[in-house]
C-alpha cells in the first residue's frame, strides 16, 4: 500500500492532468457502452420496461439479411474509403508541400472546403447530382456517349454515391494531418538522399513513408472508426431496401425508428466488437513494423 | 528528355492535378450556393442549375421566416466555442502528461486511451440519453459540451506534438522554481500553439456541423442548433419547403465554418511567419 | 405560468418515448398531433387520455367517421383535427390534348386504360403517374392507396402475418405491377426538384394520392397552374369502395396532471367550429401558400367559403372536391404497434421491386417471410 501512495504523491501532477479525461470517459462512455451491452439481451420498445430475452437478438441477427447487407456495405465503405482517402490525401499533401508552389495558400484553403461542409447538407446536393434522369453526373456521362446509370435506384450502384460523399468530405482532414507531418520532416534527410543518388520514388518510400509512420497509423485508425460510423451519408443517399445502409444507420433505425431498442443495442455491440477487432489487427501490424 | 523539360512537365502536371482537385472540392458547394439564389420555379436540374435567370434573396428571407435563425446561431456558436475551448484545455493537459511525465502505468494507460478511440460514443446513445436526463441536462447546451470535454483523439494528436518539446526547457523551468501547472501554462502551451490552433479549427468545425447529438439531446426548438433546424426544413408530409429555401439554409450553415476556417488559417500563417514554430 | 407543448407525428411519439424512458414527465408535450399508428403505440403504453367523455356529446356535429381511426375498444382516444381523403389529381390539359376522357378513370381498369392511351398517343412522352424509388411508393400507393381499397390485409385479426396469401394484396400490388410493367409510371424521387420539373414539363399526368398533395403542388409548380383538376379516387370494380381517408388527431398526454386540459379542449372546439375565425385563418394560409385542410365540423363545411373555386384547379373548387372525396370510404388497414417496423420491411421489398431486382410475387413472398421472422405475431390491441 505504502509504495503506491508514494508513487501517487510523487507523480501527482501527471495523474491530476489525466484524471479529467478518465473520469469523463468512465461516466460518459464506459457506463453507457456497458449499459448497451445489457440492453442487447433484452427486448425493449422504450415505452414498456425492458424484458430479458437472452441471446435472441443475436440469433435473429444471423438470420437477418439487413444485418448482412449492412455489414457488407460498411465493410465496402471502409475498404474503398481507406484506399481512396489515403491515396488522395497523400497525393494532395505532397503536392501542397512542393517547394515554391504558387497560390499555395489558395490551394490549401480551397481543398479544405469539403470538410467544412456538413454531410447532411452535402448529402442533399449529392442526391441531386446522382439523380438518374437529370442528375449532373449522368448528364456528363451521356455527354461522353455513355449510358446513364441508375445510381440510387439500383442495389448494384447505390454504394457509389455514399462512398464518394464520404471520401469527398473527409480527405481534406487527412490531407491536413499528413501535411503537418510532412512539414516536420527535416530537409536534411532528403538532401542526404539526393547526394546518395536516390530517385524521387526511392526518397518517398524510404524517407517520407517511414517518418510519417505514426501519423499514417493514426490516419488508418481514424478512417476505420469514421467508416464504421457512417450514418448521414447512407441515410440521405439511401438506395433500394438496405442495399447501401450502413451498420450504424441500421442500428439507429432499429432503435429509434422501429423502437426495437434491444435489437438496436445488440447491433451496437456488434459494431463495437468489429471496430475493436479491426483496430487490434492494425495495432499488431503496427507493433511489428514500427513504434507507436 | 532533358532535366528542364522534365521539370516543366512535372510543374504542369502538379498544377493540373491541384486545379482538378480544387474543381471537385468547390463545385458541389458552388452549385448549392447558386441554387439558393435562384427563384422557385427555375429549373435546377442538369446543367440548367448553373444559369441564374433572376437572382433573388427571397429564399433567404423565407428561411428567416421559417426558423429562429438568430437563436439557433447562438446555440451553435456557444456549443462550438465552449466545446472547443474545454476540449483543447483538457486534451492538451492530458497529452502533455502522457508526453512529458514518466509515471507508473503510463504506457498501459496510453494504450488504453488509444483503445478507447475505437469505441464510437454513438453506440451508447440510449443509455447516454437516460443519463443526461438524470443529470437534468437534456435540452441544455451543456449536454453537448460536457461528454466530449476530453477526447481520445485529441489527446493522441496533441501528445504527438508535445513529444517534440525539448526536455531541457522544462527541466530548467523546474529548476527555476516554476510550478508544474505554470510550466504547462507558460511554456508548453505557447510552444504547442500551432498544434492547438489546427486542432481547435478542426474541432470547432466538427462541433458546428454536429448533427446526431444535438438531434438527440435538444428537445425544444429554441434550443436547436442551426444544423438541426436546417435539417428539419426539408420535406415531410406537413411541410413542403421548396428546395431552394432548404439550400439557402444549408448555404447559411456553411458560411460561418468557412469564415472561421479562413480566420484560423490566417492566425496560423501569422504564427509561422513570426517564427514561433521550431524548425 | 405553465406552457403547453405541442409536438407532431413521429417526432412526437419519439419524444414521448424518450421522455417516458427517462422519467421526464414534466417535459412531455401536453398535446400531440398524431395519426393512428402513433395513437396505437401510446395507448398501448397508457400514455394518452381517454377522450370519450368529451367526444360523445358533440360527435353529431362532425363528419362521419371523424374519430374512426382513433377508436380502440370502443373508447375514443383523441379529438379529430383533419380527415383527408384519397384523391385523383389529373392534368386536364394533357387529357384534352390527347383526347382522353378523364371520366374513364372512375375505375382502376379505366385508369390503366387511360395510361395506355396516354403512352400510345404521346409516343411514350407522357406517363400516367409516378413511382418513387424510396419509401413513398409503399406509403402512398400501397398502405394508403391500393391496399385499403382492395380490402387487403397485412395481419389477420389475431395478428398473424397473412400478407403473402391475402387476395386483396395480390389485387392491389398486382395492379401496381401492371402499371409499372407497361411503362406507365415515371421513376423518380418523390418531393424532389427533378420530379417537380418533370411534372411542370407535362411528363406526369395524374396523381393517385392523399389530399395533402395539393399543398405541395401549389408550392412547387409554376408552369402547370390552372391545368389541374381533382376527382374521387378510382375504385376496384369488384370491390366498389373509394379511397381511404387519412386522419390526424389531437391527443392529450396522460401526464398525471395535464396542464389546462379543459382549456385546450375548448380551444380545439373553437378552432373546429368557429366558422368565421376558421375561414379567415384558412384564407391567410392560402395567401402564404401554407398547409390547411378541410374542417371536420359539419357546420363549417356548409359555409360557401368551402365551395369556393380555386385558380390552381382552373376554377374547380378544391375544397369542395376534398369534401366530396370523403364519400364511400374504404376502411384503413388495421393498425398495430409493429406497423412502423412492418412498413420498413415491406417497403424494402417494394424498393427492390421498383429497382427491377425482383418480381412482385417474389417481393410479396419475401414480405411474408421477413415479417414472420422479425415480428412473428403482431400485438393487436383489442
Amino acid at each position: 500500500m505504502k509504495p503506491m501512495w508514494k508513487a501517487l504523491k510523487r507523480h501527482r501532477y501527471a495523474y491530476l492532468f489525466i484524471s479529467p479525461y478518465l473520469i469523463l470517459f468512465l461516466v460518459f462512455q464506459l457506463v453507457p457502452t456497458v449499459s448497451t451491452i445489457y440492453y442487447s439481451f433484452t427486448e425493449w420498445n422504450g415505452l414498456r420496461p425492458p424484458r430479458w430475452i437472452g441471446w435472441r437478438n443475436y440469433q435473429l441477427m444471423f438470420r437477418d439479411y439487413m444485418f448482412r447487407d449492412a455489414v457488407r456495405n460498411t465493410f465496402l465503405y471502409w475498404i474503398v474509403g481507406t484506399i481512396g482517402i489515403m491515396t488522395l490525401a497523400m497525393g494532395i499533401a505532397l503536392a501542397l508541400n512542393t517547394k515554391k508552389l504558387r497560390l499555395k495558400h489558395f490551394f490549401k484553403t480551397a481543398t479544405f472546403l469539403p470538410y467544412v461542409c456538413a454531410s447532411v447538407a452535402m448529402g442533399l446536393i449529392f442526391r441531386m447530382l446522382f439523380e438518374e434522369h437529370v442528375g449532373l453526373v449522368n448528364e456528363i456521362i451521356a455527354l461522353f456517349g455513355g449510358e446513364r446509370v441508375p445510381w440510387l435506384a439500383s442495389s448494384k450502384y447505390a454504394w457509389f454515391p455514399v462512398v464518394t460523399l464520404f471520401i469527398w468530405r473527409l480527405t481534406p482532414w487527412f490531407t491536413m494531418i499528413i501535411l503537418s507531418g510532412l512539414l516536420n520532416i527535416s530537409e536534411e534527410y532528403y538532401e542526404a538522399a539526393l547526394v546518395d543518388g536516390a530517385s524521387t520514388w526511392q526518397r518517398f518510400v524510404h524517407i517520407t513513408l517511414p517518418l510519417l509512420g505514426n501519423i499514417l497509423f493514426f490516419c488508418f485508425i481514424t478512417i476505420t472508426v469514421d467508416a464504421w460510423r457512417i450514418f448521414n451519408e447512407s441515410y440521405v443517399l439511401s438506395g433500394p431496401g438496405t442495399s447501401n445502409t450502413s451498420l450504424f444507420e441500421l442500428m439507429y433505425r432499429s432503435a429509434f425508428t422501429n423502437f426495437r431498442l434491444g435489437y438496436g443495442s445488440a447491433l451496437g455491440v456488434v459494431l463495437v466488437v468489429i471496430l475493436l477487432a479491426l483496430s487490434l489487427i492494425q495495432f499488431v501490424v503496427r507493433r511489428r513494423t514500427g513504434e507507436i | 528528355m532533358n532535366y528542364r523539360t522534365k521539370a516543366s512537365l512535372f510543374r504542369f502536371g502538379l498544377y493540373a492535378f491541384l486545379w482538378i482537385v480544387v474543381l471537385f472540392c468547390l463545385f458541389p458547394v458552388a452549385w448549392m450556393i447558386i441554387i439558393s439564389f435562384k427563384q422557385v420555379g427555375e429549373s435546377i436540374t442538369g446543367f440548367n442549375a448553373l444559369r441564374i435567370h433572376t437572382p433573388t434573396l427571397a429564399n433567404y428571407k423565407r428561411l428567416f421566416e421559417l426558423i429562429p435563425i438568430w437563436r439557433n446561431l447562438y446555440n451553435s456558436a456557444f456549443t462550438a466555442v465552449v466545446g472547443t475551448a474545454t476540449t483543447l484545455f483538457f486534451c492538451s493537459l492530458a497529452g502533455y502528461a502522457f508526453a512529458k511525465y514518466r509515471f507508473p502505468g503510463r504506457n498501459a494507460l496510453f494504450y488504453f486511451v488509444v483503445g478507447t478511440m475505437m469505441i464510437s460514443t454513438e453506440v451508447g446513445a440510449v443509455p447516454l440519453f437516460v443519463l443526461m436526463r438524470r443529470l437534468g441536462l437534456v435540452n441544455s447546451l451543456w449536454s453537448l459540451i460536457i461528454p466530449r470535454m476530453a477526447t481520445a483523439i485529441g489527446i493522441f494528436y496533441l501528445r504527438q506534438y508535445m513529444l517534440d518539446v525539448p526536455d531541457e526547457i522544462l527541466d530548467s523551468a523546474r529548476i527555476d522554481g516554476c510550478s508544474e501547472f505554470g510550466i504547462y501554462r507558460r511554456i508548453v502551451v505557447p510552444v504547442a500553439k500551432p498544434a492547438l490552433a489546427s486542432w481547435a479549427s478542426i474541432t470547432i468545425i466538427a462541433r458546428w456541423n454536429d448533427f446526431f447529438w444535438p438531434l438527440l439531446f435538444l428537445r425544444a426548438s429554441e434550443k436547436y442548433t442551426l444544423m438541426v433546424s436546417v435539417s428539419m426544413l426539408p420535406v415531410s408530409e406537413g411541410l413542403s419547403t421548396p428546395w431552394q429555401v432548404v439550400l439557402a439554409g444549408t448555404s447559411l450553415v456553411i458560411v460561418p465554418s468557412i469564415i472561421l476556417y479562413l480566420f484560423m488559417q490566417l492566425y496560423q500563417q501569422a504564427d509561422l511567419v513570426a517564427g514561433a514554430v521550431k524548425g | 405560468m405553465k406552457t403547453v407543448q405541442i409536438e407532431t407525428m413521429h417526432a412526437g411519439v419519439q419524444k414521448i418515448a424518450m421522455d417516458h424512458l427517462a422519467g421526464a414527465y414534466k417535459d412531455m408535450p401536453d398535446v400531440i398531433m398524431l395519426d393512428t399508428v402513433g395513437i396505437v403505440n401510446l395507448v398501448d403504453a397508457g400514455l394518452l387520455l381517454d377522450m370519450t367523455e368529451y367526444w360523445e356529446p358533440i360527435a353529431h356535429e362532425f363528419v362521419e367517421g371523424a374519430v374512426a381511426d382513433a377508436t380502440i375498444n370502443g373508447r375514443v382516444w383523441a379529438l379529430p383535427d383533419a380527415v383527408r381523403p384519397q384523391l385523383l389529381f389529373y392534368n386536364a390539359e394533357i387529357f384534352e390534348k390527347y383526347d382522353i376522357d378523364p371520366a374513364m378513370m372512375s375505375t382502376f381498369d379505366g385508369y390503366l386504360e387511360a395510361g395506355r392511351l396516354l403512352k400510345e398517343r404521346s409516343n411514350g412522352e407522357v406517363y400516367l403517374s409516378y413511382i418513387d424509388t424510396g419509401t413513398y411508393t409503399w406509403r402512398y400507393w400501397g398502405r394508403r392507396g391500393l391496399m385499403p381499397q382492395a380490402h387487403a390485409r397485412i395481419w389477420d385479426d389475431d395478428g398473424n402475418v397473412v400478407i403473402g396469401s391475402d387476395h386483396g394484396t395480390k389485387l392491389a400490388l398486382g395492379f401496381l405491377e401492371k402499371l409499372y410493367n407497361e411503362g406507365l409510371l415515371y421513376r423518380t424521387t418523390m418531393f424532389s426538384p427533378p420530379m417537380y420539373e418533370a411534372i411542370d414539363e407535362g411528363k406526369i399526368a395524374t396523381f393517385y394520392i392523399g389530399a395533402f398533395w395539393d399543398e405541395f403542388m401549389r408550392k412547387n409548380l409554376t408552369k402547370t397552374v390552372g391545368q389541374w383538376r381533382v376527382m374521387n379516387a378510382p375504385v376496384f370494380e369488384e370491390i366498389g369502395t373509394g379511397g381511404a381517408p387519412v386522419s390526424t388527431f389531437f391527443c392529450f398526454v396522460n401526464k398525471g396532471d395535464t396542464a389546462y386540459l379543459d382549456l385546450m379542449v375548448d380551444m380545439w372546439y373553437d378552432f373546429q367550429t368557429n366558422t368565421e375565425e376558421r375561414n379567415a385563418w384558412v384564407a391567410e394560409m392560402e395567401r402564404v401558400n401554407g398547409p390547411y385542410s378541410n374542417p371536420v365540423a359539419l357546420k363549417v363545411l356548409e359555409h360557401p367559403f368551402w365551395q369556393e373555386p380555386s385558380e390552381f384547379y382552373g376554377g374547380q373548387s378544391f375544397r369542395k372536391a376534398e369534401a366530396d372525396g370523403l364519400a364511400n370510404p374504404s376502411p384503413n388497414l388495421m393498425v398495430t404497434p409493429q406497423d412502423n417496423e412492418a412498413d420498413g420491411i415491406i417497403s424494402a421489398e417494394i424498393e427492390k421491386w421498383v429497382a427491377g431486382e425482383q418480381t412482385m410475387d417474389q417481393a410479396i413472398a419475401n414480405m411474408q417471410r421477413e415479417l414472420e421472422l422479425r415480428i412473428g405475431r403482431a400485438y393487436v390491441i383489442k
